[in-house]
């Protein structure tokens, strides 16, 4: 608060300096140029002499600086008045000329604009109500999570060192006003300004490019507002031990996440048609699972990316090849070095023998010359490709690859099931140590219950607030279970739109709640679902009525 | 010793002494108070007033506050002698003692300038 109002007075007070010198010049030229009317002799119609008053005379310097009109007030000039007049209008409309000419360019003073920008930015957060997020770093996964949250209502703040990225938010043309400022998030005055500290932010998003950058960004966070979540991005292994030591609640490593689902669809393909049904908006569980081959795989770049899609594989089993441009020093990993857009390095990896392709180089133009060459010498090849820059996107498109990663929509995936369901992070991670009898169970259900509809995800909180239908019946003693909540509300016969995934409560949990789990206040119960199930569950919560029907008491309305 | 710093202390100066040289004289006689002084000591503390701006030290926020209501003071008298002559009618006596008292308002308030920048200056020596 102290440094905006500071940061606010500086601009006032820098005006004023620069403004210091014309206004001077203003007053004393019309200082002389009144004095002078007073003092010069005159005549009346009469012919007597006179000299204009003060009132007179600072009237006529008045209009004579800024219009040079009216005439001559209030008796027709004598030569000598003249004479002052015409040299009172040359010094008054130079002096004017020259103070709002040094006004003009202090307002156009980068410094100036600048104070000015940064004023709007920190009103602009500070007159935020609805809960918001600040966004540091505006790239692939930044833009996406801003429009997806804008989308839903939540508020987003905008922070980049780029100040092109900063102009293209308005460019984007999100449904929210979203402030954005272009400045080092680095700096603790720029978190502060974007309202860190401020009620209705929710949490801080440090998704720069830059490991090092989204490191200060969460330790600066942290220590400003140590109670409000920051959600973290990592590329490098080695940062991400000092990112949990600030207390980073979430890190995400697309990296790490990327190479982590791939291993696991490998394994239970059903995982992998719940996972994209949960996480994008996109995607509904009657997808059927791409045909992940078990047999053994080529990695084509073996850069950080490549390491950790390496190891996440041979964890579960497959043997993995790599081909790379440079000898692989790791021990006992299988290798080919050699230009990778060349048939025969590709041939000598035994690619026509393989069963999938990872193509993950930080060069889009590499990795697209791969998978074409890929798909020539091996057709039924499953292709993996890692495309960096989304404005290649079209191109990846047509390629027509089984997978195409980009960083940031892993990030931007992640980030947002952050926010909007804090549970479902740590469904995912349990339903990854289910074998694939559970997972084929699971789509199964979802099949049945959501069908071809994009699935929502999202948590109760089974209290007075949000159940006070349920609160009321617990005071009356009477039980409640998963089951008869997941019916409908006119009709208890038919089962609501709706799987609840996992259940909460203090000194449990319990993963894919049975029907005849009893409800208890206080749990935190996690659901997915069609859209049109999240109200009309809200219905049966608070409505008395509607619950008494579902549990079928004898006392219904 | 710098130009800027004396030239800053002579408008401020000027401003008082002007100021007090309009006060001197009987309260209630026109003739002893003259028009030029009145209008040149609203000039010196316009001047004064935009010599401070900008700074924002403590001792600056005051002087601009303490020179501020000197032009509000003396202007208010300039158009309280200007109403009071309107169409070429002789001043009263009423309105020459409220003219003379608003000069001598703006008098006490151009004191409170020079006194602070005779502090500034002490402070600064040490």
């Amino acid at each position: 608060m102290s440094i905006e109002v500071r940061r606010t007075q500086a601009g006032l007070f820098l005006l004023l300096r620069r403004l210091r010198a014309p206004l001077i010049v203003l007053i004393v030229v019309y200082a002389v140029a009144v004095f002078g009317f007073t003092l010069v002799p005159g005549v009346d119609p009469d012919g007597r002499p006179w000299r204009m008053s003060f009132l007179h005379a600072f009237y006529f310097v008045s209009f004579l600086g800024t219009t040079i009109g009216l005439g001559e007030i209030p008796y027709p000039f004598s030569d000598a008045q003249r004479l002052w007049a015409v040299a009172s209008i040359y010094a008054t409309v130079v002096a004017w000329l020259y103070s709002i000419g040094s006004m003009l360019s202090t307002l156009q003073d980068p410094l100036f604009r600048r104070i000015m920008l940064e004023n709007r930015f920190a009103n602009a957060v500070r007159g935020i109500r609805e809960p918001f997020v600040v966004l540091c770093g505006y790239d692939d996964a930044g833009r996406l999570v801003a429009r997806e949250l804008t989308e839903e209502g939540i508020g987003v703040v905008i922070v980049d060192r780029d100040p092109a990225r900063v102009e293209s938010v308005e460019i984007d043309r999100l449904p929210a006003a979203v402030p954005a400022l272009q400045a080092n998030a680095v700096v603790p005055a720029t978190l502060l300004s974007a309202g860190v500290t401020h009620p209705a932010c929710i949490a801080t998003l440090a998704l720069t490019g830059d490991d090092a950058t989204n490191l200060s960004v969460s330790l600066n966070a942290k220590i400003l507002a140590p109670q409000r979540p920051v959600i973290c991005v990592a590329h490098h292994h080695e940062h991400q031990a000092a990112m949990a030591r600030v207390g980073t609640e979430h890190l995400i490593n697309p990296h790490d996440t990327f190479a982590e689902r791939l291993a696991q669809s490998i394994l239970k393909p059903s995982l992998h048609v719940i996972y994209e049904s949960l996480t994008t908006q996109t995607s509904t569980p009657m997808a059927t699972p791409p045909a992940f081959p078990r047999g053994r795989w080529l990695i084509c770049g073996y850069g950080r990316f490549g390491r950790t899609v390496h190891r996440h594989l041979e964890q579960i089993g497959i043997v993995v090849t790599v081909v790379d441009e440079q000898n692989v020093s790791d021990k006992g990993t299988d290798y080919v070095s050699g230009n990778m857009i060349d048939a025969t390095t590709l041939r000598r990896a035994r690619l026509g023998e393989a069963a999938g392709i990872v193509i993950c180089t930080p060069n889009d133009t590499t990795n697209l010359a791969v998978a074409m060459l890929a798909r020539e010498l091996n057709p039924s090849l499953f292709r993996v490709v890692r495309l960096s820059n989304r404005r290649n996107t079209p191109l990846f498109r047509a390629l027509e690859a089984d997978i195409i990663t980009l960083s940031g929509y892993i990030v931007a995936a992640e980030v947002l099931r952050i926010i909007r369901a804090p549970q479902l992070s740590y469904f995912l991670r349990l339903a990854r140590h289910q074998d694939e009898r559970w997972t084929a169970q699971l789509l199964e259900r979802m099949r049945e219950r959501i069908g071809a509809e994009i699935a929502e995800t999202w948590s109760i909180t089974i209290d007075e607030a949000s159940a006070p239908a349920f609160a009321a019946a617990r005071a009356r003693g009477q039980r409640v279970t998963v089951g008869e909540l997941m019916r409908a509300p006119d009709n208890r016969e038919l089962c609501l739109g709706a799987v609840p995934l996992l259940l909460q409560r203090e000194d449990g949990k319990s993963l894919l709640p049975a029907d005849d789990e009893e409800l208890l206040l206080g749990d935190r119960l996690l659901l997915c679902g069609r859209e049109i199930t999240r109200g009309r569950l809200r219905w049966s919560l608070s409505d008395q009525r509607v619950l008494r029907y579902l549990t079928g008491s004898p006392q219904r309305a | 010793m710098s130009f800027e710093k004396t030239l800053f202390a002579f408008v401020i100066v000027l401003a008082l002494t002007l100021n007090v040289g309009f006060v001197l004289g009987d309260m209630t006689r026109i003739d002893h108070h003259d028009v030029y002084e009145l209008a040149l000591a609203i000039v010196v503390s316009l001047i004064a007033t935009v010599m401070k701006f900008g700074d924002r030290s403590l001792l600056g926020s005051t002087m601009l506050a303490t020179s501020l209501v000197a032009d509000v003071q003396l202007i208010a008298a300039a158009v309280v002698w200007g109403t009071a002559t309107i169409g070429g009618t002789e001043i009263t006596t009423h309105d020459t003692v409220t003219v003379v008292s608003l000069a001598a308002g703006a008098m006490v308030a151009n004191i409170v300038s020079v006194v602070l920048l005779v502090i500034e200056t002490a402070s600064l020596r040490r």
